[in-house]
């Protein structure tokens, strides 16, 4: 029975794409009379097929070892392109965090998005943004990763511009679709080389082609760095990282997917790319950059913003540069666990940010406050997530920081330093939002704030529990190790700057009213960091403003050089026509000196080499 | 059986025009429709019976006609020419779908209509190099007058242009190919792949830029290309659509057949330029491209971009590439019918194209949301998103010319990352926000309601928007008719392709990677595991034991 499951595992990417194409009577409105519900109920249940699935799939390979599912797709000439699919208990792992998650996502949009009018539509965009992604941590060739991620690409841009009739979703929409596009070209240059280099896409045949194929440094480097930018893009890392903030603009339920698991995914094909990377050691120091950049920048940008999910989704992209300094420094068990940590409780924190903003209508951090004794579980909820977050309890990140930081601290003491600032960072904003938000007295829009209905509360306090129960979770697994190996200087340290974190943001001074400060220093870096050190700025005057110069100058050229040589000609032809006709006397014998002219220079040109 | 594809329409046409009594416009789109259905169960036969494993013409046809001047009717049935084929008869029945019902002098348009595809299915058939001028030309004057009758304000200027342009073509191609017989001393046009062989390199270079100017006016590649423009913006929908679709792959085919098939040497030449054309062509379509407003222009820029890819490919000649020329044949014909079938719609609905005026049609009630849907499918599959047709055609024109011109490939990715520039632009703008026409000024319109698409003119969108999504899902359903015939038009060029490849990788290896023959499919399955790349580094052994050995 279980390798029945296991060899029937292809369908599991299937189920949220089905579920997608069942969806699509409502969504297109043939099928009105009973309301888009029935929509959500088919993909909720073929979310749920998938999960089930997946947990026997897992069972089944936990004692039999892990398959490889292989499909020949095309082939011609020297050309193979195979969909492989590689049935390993790491993979199905990452399958189960994902449709566990979007089932939870789906049930919390039946109440968030209980009035919106098109909620099947966003059902059968969720589908395929799951069947996406389930499909890319199973994949075991590099085709086949690549063409799922621009599936990626394209789902998120339909889910980020849900609301397309708002004009920051639609900006946003635009932005998510084109920096991610970049990444993604760049990284089908990486494809495209591999391929005809190596001959197979697949993971397997590439690792072993690595191995004895010799490559030039300079190809090496070009090719570490072009498979780098497709995750760089993917998991909203500087300098592609504008987008993730941008995109919350979008329906929260997709933005609990976006930050925990599709910025997973990103890093997965990263981790599965790894050893190719790995050829190069300027594509390795690249990725540590940019995670460090990213890292310590994100955290600092979270502090200085204002909206409830932005802040937050700057905190993903400094947890991803965690990840990315994980892959770096090839650690990548470090980055699988903190991978995991992270998507549990960052799904669980925008949860409650969407309890938050289903209640209040608003995502504004300065016109909230005293929501703690109105919304026990959202409270309770964001606490967990908070807690789960940094390290200061023993719960999910706890594990994944701690283990990087022990195995960094014996390599690179600078990584370490990076490591604890985020930690404490995060600790400080989280504690900031949590202030902001729970505590103080009730505003405008906090005073009558009753807690969500149940179709949001089962799956938060569903995920709450999870979340606690993380720590028994990775024992299980044999993910946690044991007492005697924990490294005890660098456990405290962890634990005191999350403590600091906390504390420091438990004493920040807050104003409500007044978010920028009125003393002139302290605004100027509060703006620096509240617009991003100014990123969208900078890539406004640069890349886009070269991109329309170029095009303006090749439609002026094209309309009056190339067009206009071509107008001119004809124009020419006409007024010498026109100018003729005018010489013409009427007399023969003028006719006669043409004609004999003529024909005289024409003998004398055809005659010319007899002379 | 293959002058029946050319004759069906041509009769057709005579039937339209000498219909004894009074012929509604209706009528005589139901007789060009039936006769264009006919031609199609005509190739859909052609296909079934068509021999996979044979590479050169099949069905051939010869009828002597003027010996002394070399000219044969001789027609003959490739892995090339049949897909191309097949989207003739295809877009020839959508063009004649979608035309107005109520047109004015519907038996001379539909009679055109007929000719033009006609004229188009016998070029693609003929194996005379004469006979592929004569219908090379003879498509040209019913397109003009169906541009300068039927088209927009200013259609007299752009059927001129158009007719100048593609004369000028013409003309360049005949001499071409009257040097290249004359000079060679052959007494027959008939297609043959070794009539160049016996010239010096240097003729064979100057005929193959007479005859690459030619066909580059018609594909159409930059500089030669202002003319389509023009040409798309005043042509009604449907004609757009042949343009589009069936019209500008005579000169890709040309480029193959005629260039790459009969000039190997001098191709090879001159391959390093070409492949630098095309990335002038790809990147200044589409940088032109974004900075149109109307969105029948910014299609027709897209067009220029996509067919310099053709160029990039034919330029590799490996096999593979040879294969993507037909397949971005195939995938610009399907992907650009689709858009401009929409962007016809949105014009009808609304009475305009410019994208400074259009805001929000994708609207669920008042606006087009199907429209809308299948637009983004469309500009999707234009820029090379997976799962359609516009992606495995432009990885396998990428991936086949990659070893043999790199940079220049690269920088043709850069035009498909354009691509996606300019159509989100096409989306943004004009699907996307809130539902107006805005024209220019201090009121614009808001309260818009626009008439619902019925669900026949939705027909031939679905069904292109359809096929794209098939052959992304199942490209070897395309391939397969295709790959003898490359195999054998690569053949001359494997030297050459070695002498690419060799810059990359060892000799042994290049042999591989240019071998013809399939070489033994590699279905032996390795467990992955990520624990694989989990093991690389040392890791602390609680940690894996229990994944990588359960």
């Amino acid at each position: 029975m279980g390798q029945f499951w296991v060899s029937t595992s292809w369908l599991l990417p299937a189920y949220g794409l089905m579920g997608a194409v069942l969806a699509l009577p409502w969504s297109t409105g043939i099928l009105r009379r009973t309301g888009p519900r029935p929509a959500a109920y088919l993909n909720i249940l073929m979310t749920g097929v998938a999960f089930i699935h997946g947990g026997l799939v897992f069972r089944s390979i936990w004692n039999s070892g892990s398959q490889a599912l292989l499909f020949r797709w095309f082939s011609f000439a020297d050309l193979q392109l195979d969909l492989a699919l590689d049935i390993s208990v790491i993979n199905l792992g990452a399958l189960e965090l994902i449709t566990g998650l979007s089932l939870l996502a789906q049930i919390f949009a039946l109440g968030y998005l209980e009035k919106d009018w098109a909620l099947a539509r966003f059902y059968s965009l969720m589908g395929f943004f799951e069947a996406a992604m389930s499909g890319l941590v199973l994949s075991g060739s590099l085709f086949l990763s690549y063409s799922l991620l621009e599936m990626l690409t394209l789902s998120t841009y339909l889910l980020v511009g849900f609301w397309y009739a708002q004009p920051l979703v639609v900006t946003a929409a635009r932005d998510a679709f084109l920096t991610k596009r970049i990444g993604d070209v760049l990284l089908l240059m990486g494809v495209i080389a591999l391929s005809a280099l190596a001959g197979s896409l697949n993971f397997n045949d590439l690792y072993a082609w690595v191995k004895t194929e010799p490559l030039s440094p300079g190809l090496s480097t070009l090719l570490g760095l072009a498979l780098i930018a497709g995750p760089v893009g993917k998991c909203a890392q500087f300098p592609l990282h504008l987008w993730l903030d941008e995109a919350m603009e979008g329906p929260n339920p997709a933005s609990i997917l976006r930050n925990s698991v599709v910025v997973t995914c990103g890093a997965y094909v990263l981790i599965r790319l790894q050893p190719i990377i790995v050829l190069s050691p300027v594509a390795l120091g690249v990725l540590v950059l940019l995670g460090a950049i990213t890292a310590v920048g994100g955290s600092l940008v979270a502090i200085a913003q204002v909206d409830l999910k932005r802040t937050l989704s700057y905190s993903t992209s400094a947890y991803l540069g965690l990840v990315f300094i994980a892959v770096g420094t090839e650690w990548p068990g470090v980055a699988l666990t903190l991978l995991l940590t992270h998507a549990v409780a960052k799904a669980l924190i925008f949860m409650a940010v969407g309890s938050i903003i289903t209640t209040t209508n608003s995502q504004n951090l300065t016109e909230m406050g005293g929501l703690w004794a109105k919304m026990p579980a959202t409270t309770l909820a964001f606490g967990i997530g908070a807690l789960g977050m940094v390290g200061v309890l023993p719960l999910g990140c706890f594990w994944g920081l701690r283990m990087g930081l022990d195995f960094l601290s014996q390599s690179s003491a600078w990584l370490v330093v990076v490591f604890l600032t985020v930690n404490g960072l995060t600790a400080l904003n989280l504690m900031r939002v949590f202030r902001l938000v729970f505590l103080g007295p009730p505003q405008a829009k906090t005073r009558r704030a009753p807690e969500v209905p149940w179709p949001m509360a089962v799956p938060m306090v569903t995920l709450s529990i999870v979340n606690l129960l993380v720590p028994a979770i990775m024992t299980r697994l044999s993910l946690v190790p044991p007492w005697e190996y924990l490294n005890l200087p660098m456990t405290s340290l962890l634990i005191a700057t999350g403590i600091v974190g906390l504390g420091a943001g438990l004493v920040l001074p807050l104003s409500k009213s007044l978010a920028r400060s009125t003393y002139r220093p302290l605004r100027i870096v509060q703006d620096l960091l509240a617009y991003d050190f100014y990123t969208e700025r900078i890539y406004n005057r640069t890349i886009v403003a070269a991109v329309a110069v170029l095009s303006h100058c090749s439609n002026w050229f094209d309309r009056y050089v190339v067009d206009g040589l071509v107008n001119a000609v004809g124009l020419a032809s006409l007024m010498g026509g026109e100018g003729l006709k005018y010489s013409i006397s009427g007399q023969s014998q003028l006719y006669l000196l043409t004609i004999m002219t003529g024909v005289g220079l024409l003998g004398a040109l055809m005659t010319w080499t007899l002379w | 059986m293959l002058s029946t594809l050319i004759l069906i329409p041509i009769l057709g046409a005579l039937v339209v025009s000498f219909w004894p009594s009074q012929l509604t416009s209706a009528m005589a789109k139901a007789i060009s429709g039936l006769s264009l259905g006919l031609t199609w169960v005509g190739v859909v036969w052609l296909a079934t019976h068509f021999d996979l494993t044979t590479a050169g013409f099949q069905f051939e046809e010869l009828l002597p006609w003027v010996e002394s001047l070399g000219l044969s009717y001789r027609l003959g049935l490739d892995g090339l020419s049949l897909p191309l084929l097949a989207v003739n008869s295809l877009l020839g029945l959508v063009a004649v779908y979608i035309s107005d019902p109520h047109l004015h002098r519907p038996r001379l348009y539909y009679s055109l209509i007929l000719i033009i595809n006609g004229a188009v299915a016998g070029a693609f058939l003929a194996a005379n190099l004469l006979l592929f001028f004569i219908f090379y030309e003879l498509e040209l004057i019913p397109l003009y007058l169906l541009i300068a009758i039927w088209g927009g304000p200013r259609r007299g200027y752009a059927a001129t242009k158009f007719l100048i342009y593609t004369a000028l073509s013409g003309v360049l191609i005949l001499g071409a190919f009257l040097g290249l017989v004359w000079l060679s001393g052959n007494t027959s046009f008939d297609y043959d792949t070794g009539l160049a062989a016996a010239l010096p390199l240097m003729q064979q270079g100057i005929l193959l830029v007479a005859l690459l100017i030619g066909f580059g006016i018609k594909v159409p590649l930059f500089p030669f290309h202002t003319w389509l423009p023009d040409a798309h913006v005043e042509a009604s929908t449907p004609i757009s659509v042949l343009l589009a679709g069936v019209l500008l792959k005579l000169g890709t085919y040309g480029l193959v057949r005629f260039g790459l098939g009969l000039f190997p040497q001098a191709w090879m030449a001159l391959a390093p330029w070409m492949a630098g054309w095309a990335v002038v062509s790809v990147l200044y379509g589409s940088l032109a491209a974004i900075a149109q407003v109307d969105m029948k222009k910014m299609v027709a820029y897209s067009s220029i971009g996509h067919m310099g890819y053709v160029l990039l490919a034919a330029s590799a000649s490996t096999p593979l590439s040879i294969v993507g020329t037909v397949f971005q044949m195939v995938s610009h014909g399907l992907i650009s019918a689709l858009l401009f079938l929409l962007v016809g719609v949105v014009y009808h609905t609304t009475g305009t194209r410019d994208l400074t005026v259009l805001r929000g049609l994708l609207n669920p009630e008042r606006g087009l949301p199907l429209v809308g849907s299948l637009m983004i499918l469309g500009v999707m599959a234009s820029a090379g998103i997976p799962g359609m047709v516009g992606f495995i055609s432009e990885f396998l024109v990428f991936r086949g010319s990659f070893l043999i011109f790199p940079v220049q490939t690269l920088l043709c990715m850069v035009g498909s990352g354009l691509t996606a520039v300019y159509f989100l632009l096409l989306v943004n703008r004009a699907f996307f926000g809130r539902l107006a026409i805005a024209p220019a000024g201090p009121t614009p319109q808001l309260d818009v309601d626009l008439p619902a698409v019925a669900w026949r003119d939705r027909g031939p969108a679905l069904a292109l928007a359809g096929l794209i999504v098939a052959f992304g899902l199942q490209p070897n359903w395309m391939a397969r008719w295709s790959e003898h015939t490359t195999l054998a038009l690569h053949a001359p060029y494997q030297g050459f392709v070695q002498a690419g490849a060799l810059r990359f990788l060892s000799p042994a290896r290049t042999l591989a990677a240019d071998s013809t023959s399939l070489p033994p499919t590699d279905l032996e399955v390795r467990p992955w595991g990520p624990a694989a790349a989990l093991v690389s580094p040392p890791l602390p052994a609680p940690l894996l034991d229990p994944i990588s050995q359960p």
